[in-house]
């Protein structure tokens, strides 16, 4: 796939170690804005640390090694000059497990607002609405907002984890699993919402579920040992990929 | 997991090609009902087609199945697609052998007119042409599916030729009509199985190479190997 007006985010010869471990080998990947773009592939074949480097999550880790170049619009997120909370306010998380801090449900929405020194009441009642809204959650949250968001069940909590991401309105959300602790309703609830928010924003996604990769999303890489083996659109990935590691890993046959 | 589905899809390639030798056995039995106005064979055509009703159903169950429980993608996928298909024709296959096998009666004493007109020339060709479909998915062969699609427009020709040749018997000599009428129904019958021999050479084509080639008109950009069979 070549560069293009669409593309949001581009990494070239993208190297990363743990220590000496190379964990993922000149991927060269471009990620289209308003799609959805799956990364699949076996536990430990980098699909994760990867997801993580387009946030700079991996910075936290001691003994990792990133080289190559990530831009995201034209810019280079791993630049001297890059403002890493801006960065993260940018290109949002979300995690396998719902990690909503222990306040209300509320609290948590408005906590982006908060510390970027919105305090105003209405505006914040605005945007804790909008972003309920926006995460299909509202309806089952608006009249216990007060309420600690650590009591809601693991679909809601998820749900309010996504508003409160959308909160600071993100460009990108990097989801890593969001829907595998989750029952069958709630990850149904979670993957009409990914299908909604594309409109709008970039979502990367890394999922082991197969079904769900060729449920939510546009395009599909998929990774094996730290490689990008073969990135194209879900339609083929999942009716005729051309890599026979590809088909082999979608068809079950290892992984 | 995998295990499972691939012996699945074992056991439903094996039911297709099962089902496909019946299809064989039935139609060249139909021929030689015909070609030898032996009532005896043209019955046991017409009982035997409940065996292949019967794999008919059993594919589909155990496509339904294999769906259900497994959800497949990529090549899996398309060999139950292809599965489904190929039923779908071997069974349409099994009915029309049935349907060659109720005119050996009525033209039991018209072996001269069969002859004449090249009707045993058609059958031989559909025969082998049915043949060479089986071989195409035993092997996983496009190259020899492809032969068999093209071998089509040699029946489809064949096919105007008796047929002008039965019209012009009957403008000849009124009392030729009736075999002739079941010449022209029987000669459809030969063309049918042709047309669904092709299907699934179609669709043995789409299994392996991950093409949909039915409905086109110009098959040479395929770059194949495929031999001219009849």
């Amino acid at each position: 796939m070549t560069k293009t007006k669409e593309t949001k985010i581009t990494t070239k010869k993208l190297n990363l170690f743990y220590g000496k471990k190379n964990a993922l080998k000149d991927v060269d990947i471009q990620i289209n804005s308003n799609k959805v773009t799956a990364l699949i592939g076996p536990s430990g074949c980098g699909k994760s640390t990867f997801l993580r480097t387009l946030n700079r999550m991996n910075d936290l880790i001691n003994g990792v090694k990133i080289t190559g170049d990530i831009q995201i619009d034209d810019e280079d997120i791993y630049s001297n000059k890059t403002d890493i909370v801006a960065l993260r306010r940018k290109v949002g998380m979300i995690f396998q497990k719902s990690n909503p801090f222990p306040k209300s449900i509320y609290e948590n929405v408005a906590y982006g607002a908060r510390i970027n020194g919105i305090n105003k009441k209405e505006w914040l009642d605005d945007i804790v609405e909008t972003s309920l809204k926006r995460a299909a959650i509202w309806d089952e949250v608006k009249d216990r907002l007060k309420e600690m968001a650590t009591g809601l069940s693991g679909g809601q909590q998820q749900r309010v984890c996504i508003a409160r991401t959308l909160a600071v309105n993100p460009e990108v959300i990097l989801m890593d699993e969001p829907a595998s602790a989750l029952d069958p309703i709630s990850t149904s609830k979670i993957e009409e919402l990914i299908f909604t928010l594309k409109n709008n924003i970039t979502i990367v996604i890394v999922t082991h579920n197969m079904q769900q990769a060729a449920r939510v999303s546009d395009v599909t890489g998929f990774f094996l040992n730290g490689e990008l083996i073969e990135y194209d659109s879900t339609r083929k990935i999942f009716t005729s990929p051309n890599d026979e590691r590809t088909q082999n890993y979608i068809t079950g046959k290892f992984g | 997991m995998y295990h499972y589905l691939e012996e699945e899809l074992q056991q439903l390639t094996n039911k297709i090609l099962k089902m496909g030798s019946l299809v064989e056995e039935q139609l060249n039995l139909a021929v030689k009902a015909l070609f030898e106005s032996n009532l005896e064979y043209a019955k046991q055509v017409i009982e035997q087609d409940d065996k292949i009703d019967k794999y008919d159903v059993k594919i589909d169950k155990l496509c339904q199945r294999i769906f259900a429980l497994t959800q497949p993608v990529a090549v899996d996928l398309r060999i139950i697609l292809s599965a489904l298909k190929t039923n779908n024709d071997l069974e349409r296959m099994g009915d029309i052998a049935v349907n060659i096998a109720e005119r050996a009666e009525p033209l039991k004493s018209h072996l001269e007119l069969l002859r004449n007109v090249g009707m045993d020339l058609m059958a031989e060709k559909v025969r082998l042409m049915v043949s060479k479909t089986l071989d195409s998915i035993v092997n996983n062969d496009p190259d020899m599916a492809l032969s068999v699609i093209k071998a089509d427009d040699v029946i489809d020709k064949l096919e105007r030729d008796i047929f002008h040749k039965l019209i012009d018997l009957m403008e000849k000599d009124a009392s030729v009509i009736r075999p002739c009428a079941h010449c022209i129904t029987l000669l459809r019958h030969f063309e049918r199985i042709a047309d669904h021999a092709t299907n699934i050479a179609e669709e043995v084509v789409f299994l392996v190479d991950a093409k949909i080639i039915k409905h086109r008109k110009n098959l040479d950009d395929l770059d194949s190997n495929a031999e001219k069979i009849i």
